[in-house]
């Protein structure tokens, strides 16, 4: 430690893309062997599917043209129910996998991206430059104050400029339509000013050992920490969007008649499916779609909830371990994944990421369900439900992106009793996530 | 999180609890438990065992109030709002008033607002109409 903050070798960020390279590896492993091997062997049980359906169809349209007894129609129309039960089955089974496969993948890229990158900009820096007092000072100076929340939203900003461009392009490029690769210029460049601004930012904050933080002078806050109000004051405003989603859908529903409404007899007749039509049992049906749920429907979304309670939970655990002064390490198995407080810290960290991963696999897994049911986002039920949950499931992935640098900080400089707190304001902004989700489930999956 | 040290009768309780766990194991149990009798609420008809009808109203009551408990569990204790100064949940009124606005702007363009309220509330259309 060099005064009041860590030493830190620009070589140990190095480390970073190592790691970025293994969640490369990790991602190729999981798309070849779900998305590829299993979801192929899914595909081919599928195509059986089909095949045996389209037989019992034709079987049973054949025996009513040829005036067949009843009971021998009969038979086949059961026949024909069967196989083609068989076949959504098949179908959902082949998503499934293949879905999985698709977003490990995609995850692991912008993971290796993310921690990659920002390490690799970080190591290429000249080691004395990061010890200039920009950073979090040394021992005779407060804390500064960082720029790159400023870079990084001019990244956003210049991202979202330029995105409907760049999604169509992205798009025509994906169905082999002629693109102008200069539309992406102006997002990509904004994503590199992103990268540029989040590796500065990790820079900044990763020799921080607890030490000069910015308390505030006046009133409100006076004598609270700065990046805590400013978090809570984030929080609320996210408080807000979330907010917008629930009034439009609240809105949106006084016109709907739904299976609900019909249940309580303030309408005749379903005129919308929700998607808990699609997800609970009982649903409502409309048009031959919906009503089919059951338990396994309901499943992703309820160990979902359960997920994000535990991971509330685990990073809790990380910061009561990173805050404990007479620390112990448990005995037996547990022993073995928490032997020392730093590490116990960083696995408690991992958990809590890991969890949050499933919850964006097993969301996107429901997602290609719901889709291949027919509940899409072309209705105003789906539109509604995409956005909300989407939204939902945009603030879960970029809340595991922050995670990547906590993991790689407790891995590193380690958190104590002194810098805990970089994990106590993540984990406001991971329970806010949780407490969205405690009224995003049962407004949309259950009710 | 864990240096937040708080008291009232939740932690009162926690303190008579056996197997010395913290304030912050007993709301993870509390939250699953809830989560789970949320779900069962929607998916069972009849109360498990019993020939009880769940009824739509009692569903609706189960998730209000499991959300209520939820929320109020991970904003008080998981967020430890109630060890922090207030000043950080009274952050919460801005939200509060959009919020207010948002059900306002609900309650205003609802179809309903306009054709179903009860007659005391209507106005006098006969009245006006041979003005």
């Amino acid at each position: 430690m060099s005064g009041g903050e860590a030493h830190v070798e620009n070589s140990i960020w190095m480390r970073a893309v190592l790691i970025g390279g293994v969640f490369l590896a990790i991602g190729v492993l999981a798309f070849a062997t779900m998305g590829v091997g299993v979801a192929n062997v899914k595909h081919h049980t599928y195509e059986d599917a089909i095949h045996e359906y389209e037989d019992a169809k034709y079987a049973y349209e054949d025996a009513k043209a040829n005036n067949a007894s009843d009971a021998e129609i009969k038979s086949l129309k059961e026949t024909k129910e069967e196989a083609h039960h068989h076949e959504i089955e098949a179908h959902l089974s082949y998503l499934t996998w293949r879905t999985a496969g698709i977003t490990i993948l995609l995850m692991c890229i912008t993971y290796a991206a993310f921690i990659g990158l920002g390490g690799f900009l970080n190591s290429i820096y000249p080691d004395d430059a990061g010890h200039d007092d920009h950073g979090y000072g040394g021992d005779d100076h407060e804390h500064h104050g960082s720029g790159s929340p400023i870079v990084f939203s001019l990244g956003i900003m210049l991202f979202l400029m330029g995105f409907p461009a760049f999604q169509n392009t992205l798009g025509n490029m994906l169905s082999g339509v002629d693109a102008n690769l200069g539309d992406l210029g102006l997002s990509m460049l904004g994503l590199v000013i992103v990268t540029a601004g989040v590796a500065n930012w990790w820079r900044e904050d990763l020799p921080f050992i607890g030490n000069h933080e910015q308390i505030a002078t006046s009133d409100p806050f006076q004598g609270q920490h700065i990046r805590k109000a400013g978090l809570w004051v984030f929080i609320m405003s996210e408080v807000m969007v979330f907010a917008t989603f629930f009034s439009s859908y609240l809105r949106m529903r006084t016109e709907w008649c739904t299976g609900w409404q019909v249940n309580a007899g303030n309408c005749e007749e379903v005129n919308m499916l929700t998607a808990s039509d699609f997800l609970r049992p009982n649903g409502a049906m409309l048009d031959g779609l919906g009503g089919q749920g059951d338990f396994m429907t309901l499943l992703p979304g309820a160990i979902n909830t359960f997920a994000l309670i535990i991971s509330s939970y685990t990073i809790v655990l990380a910061l009561k371990t990173a805050k404990a002064k007479d620390w112990e390490a448990p005995s037996g198995f547990l022993g073995k994944l928490l032997p020392d407080q730093k590490s116990a810290v960083r696995n408690y960290l991992i958990a809590t990421f890991l969890l949050g991963s499933m919850f964006i696999v097993l969301k996107l897994i429901e997602w290609s369900h719901l889709v291949a049911e027919g509940f899409t986002i072309g209705t105003q039920a789906g539109s509604i439900f995409y956005i909300s949950t989407g939204a939902h499931g945009l603030h879960v992935f970029i809340g595991l992106l922050v995670m990547l640098y906590l993991i790689f900080k407790a891995d590193t400089v380690g958190y104590d009793e002194k810098n805990g707190q970089g994990i106590e304001y993540f984990g406001l902004y991971w329970h806010f996530v949780d407490l969205a989700w405690v009224v995003i489930f049962p407004a949309f999956y259950l009710y | 999180m864990g240096e937040h040290e708080t008291s009232g009768i939740f932690e009162s309780i926690v303190e008579k609890l056996p197997g010395n766990y913290d304030i912050y194991f007993w709301n993870f149990v509390i939250l699953m438990f809830f989560t789970l009798f949320e779900v069962a609420a929607v998916f069972f008809e009849t109360i498990p065992g019993t020939e009880i009808e769940i009824t739509l109203y009692a569903v609706w009551a189960i998730l209000i109030g499991v959300g209520i408990i939820k929320g109020y569990g991970i904003a008080a204790y998981f967020m430890h709002l109630k060890g922090d100064p207030r000043i950080y949940t009274r952050t919460a009124l801005f939200p509060v008033l959009f919020v207010l606005l948002m059900l306002w702007g609900i309650g205003l363009s609802n179809p309903g607002a306009v054709q179903n309220l009860p007659d005391w509330c209507m106005p006098n259309w006969e009245f006006a109409s041979q003005r």
